[in-house]
């Protein structure tokens, strides 16, 4: 029974924490908040989460995780600019439209480790050729699409609500069964389908709902900026951006996407301000550094460190 | 005239092919033996493409002259980074991403000190050959573009005799299938790990000696590009098999290079990739390829 | 309950089994003999859908297994542990047994319950929370197979599960291994050390490069001459 307690307790403490933040978070507008930094947190904790349930909980890592956001944004800015429709329709399309990529892209995930974060890269490059090789009248070509409109307000609380559902999402499946399932594939995915695991359907499951997340996200940034190109739509920094921010916070956590992107983005930010010059130079040695000292992440190293801080982190 | 055009880029995909199976070969040593994802593969080819202009800046020299000293200097470098990180990365939980993480940092690392030491701006080495261009039937063949795929050719015919022939390269090739083994054996892992990286690297910084040649601009941006492209080519070759991500390289630049005949310029980018993930969906395991996969 | 017949397995040219036939009766033990690399764990992987037959059929109960994917053979009643145990290093004991019966309909509550009780018959519940990479080689077979009993299969395919085992834990071991007999199990026991295989199993077969080379009661092989060979000759 104490390990229920264990669970429930954390849990409780994590949801308030997620009440206030979001409490918080919403009101920074009505104050008249700059929201260009915290746009753009919301965005990589949503992100760097929503690949967290493939890299983290299923074992998989998708280089190529952009594919779904950059679907997703042109999904959203075809339908609001190309066929005039309000932008709760371009965020229907680009959920379709992450649902649909995900299952053409499923089979993929039949390789593994290495061969498929490769090749998911490979897809993601793929989308961004076929898109700007496409007629101008259907997805903008090489030029993108501008959407003519912007509410930055709308976007900042659609992003906030984004993460809440995403942070929620990730709290839920870490401790449901499918979590598990997914889980037990990350460890060894032969053994779990001999032990009677449909690995084939758990792991679509966690691939549809990834992808989800990553289009929904690139639909709220390109309302947010109120244009796509495929140079930004598709660039491959955003895979790794998110992949770095989840992994510096403790891959297979659902608080370690949060804590890794928190401090990442400081951490490029200080860069920035103090070190111009050398900043690309000093984020690779972050990046180096971390992974030398802390390779489990920040919240997975603590949990590993000091066992009994299971009761706060997970 | 059409034939003529396939003709010709048959043989310039020939050429980058072989260059790009360089890139391949020297990945997949790393990722075989150790299991090292280097994400910054890439930078190291630049590095060789900067470091042939610097030696013929400064020495005025031939430039296929520089590859001795560009292969034992990175081959030094390749060691340094070896002992720096892998070890380490070794007893880690997760070799595979920290590898990617930590080398995606080097990567930066090595991009952010080229972009300092060369400036943004693309440079081009200013050496011609005497004559400038062979002409066989009605293809045109530039004569450094045989040049860097004699060289090419050479340092693979060296590379397999290596592989195949020596006794380290037999160390190495069973470390590849069989990590376990090679210490039963009596081989020491880490010795041989370090001498793999080191070659490796001085591969890639080799192959970016022969890629100055072919390619008339070169820029420190492009590190990323060549990584890409040297993963591909592994997957399709088959991990793990030095040789077949040769083939693999000479399949993809040879399609890279015909598409660019018949496709318009921005789809012909995709060409290769396509054939990546029609290979992969036919031979899971690459055209050479063991690895096991369900 | 299970007919393996004419099972041939070939590897590119390499033939691994080489049409075999052989029968599991309702509650019974069956031994699988050879040295290494005799077929044994193929026959095992093919029965449970790792690999699939290259010519030959399986039914349980009237059911053809070739082609059946292996979560499918699992739910049909079949489990099996390794010859190295595979257990989810980084999941907890209970987790562990929990994972063959996420797709049940029972609640939470209950199958952690059996888990625990489970982790208890053997001694383990009080470490039920430590991650299965924590635990010994012996303790890790011994978790192996009670999550092949949360699925309460009716056959289960144990490979090597002495080998390597601290003589206590056999004991241990043993001593469920009887207990599932009693309850109706039949089991298929994989082995390279005679002894062991001797005193559990009414019947007996034994391998050699992939073919059958002998069959019968222990008293049977024992004094077989192609088996004394095939273990002590050459």
């Amino acid at each position: 029974m104490s390990s229920n307690r264990l669970v429930w307790t954390r849990t409780s403490i994590w949801l308030g924490f997620l009440a206030l933040l979001a409490l918080g978070l919403g009101l920074l507008p009505a104050y008249g908040f700059s929201l260009a930094f915290w746009f753009y947190l919301l965005l990589w904790i949503t992100l760097a989460s929503g690949l967290n349930i493939m890299a983290g909980f299923t074992g998989y890592l998708p280089f190529g995780y952009v594919a779904f956001y950059g679907i997703g944004a042109y999904a959203a800015a075809v339908t609001v600019k190309m066929h005039g429709l309000p932008i709760w329709a371009g965020f229907i399309a680009a959920a379709l439209a992450g649902v649909v990529l995900s299952l053409l892209f499923a089979r993929t995930m039949v390789l593994r480790g290495i061969y498929f974060s490769i090749v998911s890269l490979a897809l993601a490059v793929i989308c961004r050729l076929l898109i700007a090789a496409m007629p101008e009248d259907v997805a903008g070509g090489s030029y993108g699409i501008a959407l003519g409109f912007s509410n930055p307000d709308g976007a900042y609380y659609a992003m906030l609500a984004l993460m809440l559902a995403t942070l929620l999402t990730v709290t839920w499946l870490a401790q449901s069964r499918l979590g598990m399932a997914l889980r037990a594939i990350r460890d060894d995915p032969d053994t779990a389908e001999t032990v009677g695991i449909n690995i084939g359907r758990v792991r679509l499951k966690a691939w549809v709902l990834s992808a989800v997340i990553a289009s929904m996200t690139g639909a709220i940034e390109a309302w947010y900026t109120s244009i796509v190109d495929t140079e930004t739509a598709f660039n491959l920094l955003v895979s790794t951006k998110a992949v770095i921010f989840a992994v510096a916070g403790g891959l297979g956590t659902v608080i370690g996407p949060v804590v890794g992107t928190v401090v990442m983005l400081i951490v490029d930010d200080l860069i920035w301000q103090h070190f111009p010059v050398l900043n690309v130079f000093l984020l690779g040695l972050v990046i180096v550094l971390l992974m030398m000292f802390l390779p489990s992440g920040i919240v997975g190293s603590l949990i590993r460190a000091k066992p009994f801080l299971r009761r706060i982190l997970f | 005239m059409m034939t003529t055009l396939l003709i010709q880029a048959l043989v310039s995909g020939l050429i980058l092919g072989a260059l790009y199976g360089l890139i391949g070969c020297s990945l997949t040593i790393i990722y075989g033996t150790m299991r090292i994802v280097n994400f910054s593969h890439g930078e190291f080819v630049v590095a060789g493409c900067f470091a042939v202009l610097m030696f013929f800046s400064a020495t005025g020299l031939h430039p296929l002259l520089s590859i001795p000293l560009v292969f034992v200097a990175f081959f030094l470098v390749g060691m340094c980074l070896y002992y720096l990180f892998v070890p380490r990365l070794n007893r880690g939980d997760d070799p595979e991403v920290a590898s990617f993480l930590t080398f995606y940092g080097v990567s930066l690392m090595a991009g952010a000190i080229l972009l300092f030491f060369f400036q943004a701006d693309t440079r081009s080495l200013n050496y011609v050959f005497t004559p400038s261009v062979f002409k066989i039937g009605h293809v045109f063949i530039p004569t450094a573009h045989i040049a860097a795929l004699a060289t090419g050719i050479a340092i693979i015919a060296a590379l397999t005799w290596f592989l195949y022939k020596t006794i380290y390269g037999k160390a190495l090739r069973a470390a590849i299938m069989n990590r376990d083994a090679i210490q039963i054996v009596g081989v020491n892992i880490n010795t041989l790990s370090a001498l793999a990286f080191g070659l490796a690297i001085a591969i890639a910084a080799s192959t970016g000696v022969l890629l100055a040649l072919v390619f008339p601009a070169f820029g420190p941006f492009s590190g990323m590009d060549y990584t890409l492209i040297g993963f591909v080519v592994i997957v399709l070759g088959g991990l793990g098999h030095p040789i077949g991500a040769i083939i693999g390289g000479i399949v993809f630049g040879i399609a890279e290079q015909v598409a660019i005949v018949f496709l318009p310029q921005s789809l012909s980018q995709a060409v290769g990739f396509v054939i990546l993930i029609a290979a992969i969906t036919l031979r899971p395991s690459g055209l050479f390829g063991k690895v096991a996969l369900r | 309950m299970l007919e393996v017949n004419a099972l041939r397995k070939v590897f590119g040219g390499l033939v691994a089994v080489d049409t075999i036939s052989f029968t599991v009766p309702e509650n019974s033990i069956l031994g699988l003999i050879g040295v290494n690399g005799s077929g044994k764990t193929t026959i095992m992987n093919c029965i449970n859908g790792i690999y699939d037959a290259t010519e030959g059929a399986i039914n349980f109960r009237g059911t053809n297994l070739v082609g059946k994917k292996p979560y499918e053979i699992a739910r049909l009643g079949i489990g099996r542990t390794f010859q190295v145990p595979r257990l989810f290093r980084r999941l907890t004991l209970t987790e562990n047994l929990m994972v063959p019966v996420l797709e049940d309909s029972r609640s939470n509550a209950e199958l952690t319950e059996k888990a625990n009780a489970l982790l208890a018959e053997v001694d383990l519940y009080r470490i039920r929370d430590n991650h299965a990479e924590e635990l010994s080689g012996g303790q890790q077979k011994l978790v192996e197979l009670l999550r092949v009993m949360m699925l309460n299969p009716d056959l289960i395919l144990l490979d090597e599960p002495f080998a390597g085992v601290h003589p206590n834990l056999c004991k241990v071991f043993l001593d469920q291994i009887l207990k599932l007999k009693d309850a109706g199990k039949s089991f298929i026991l994989v082995s390279h050390d005679l002894t062991s295989v001797y005193s559990l199993s009414e019947h007996l077969l034994v391998l050699n490069q992939g073919k059958k080379i002998a069959e019968g009661n222990a008293a049977d092989i024992q004094h077989n001459p192609d088996v004394i060979e095939a273990f002590l000759g050459r």
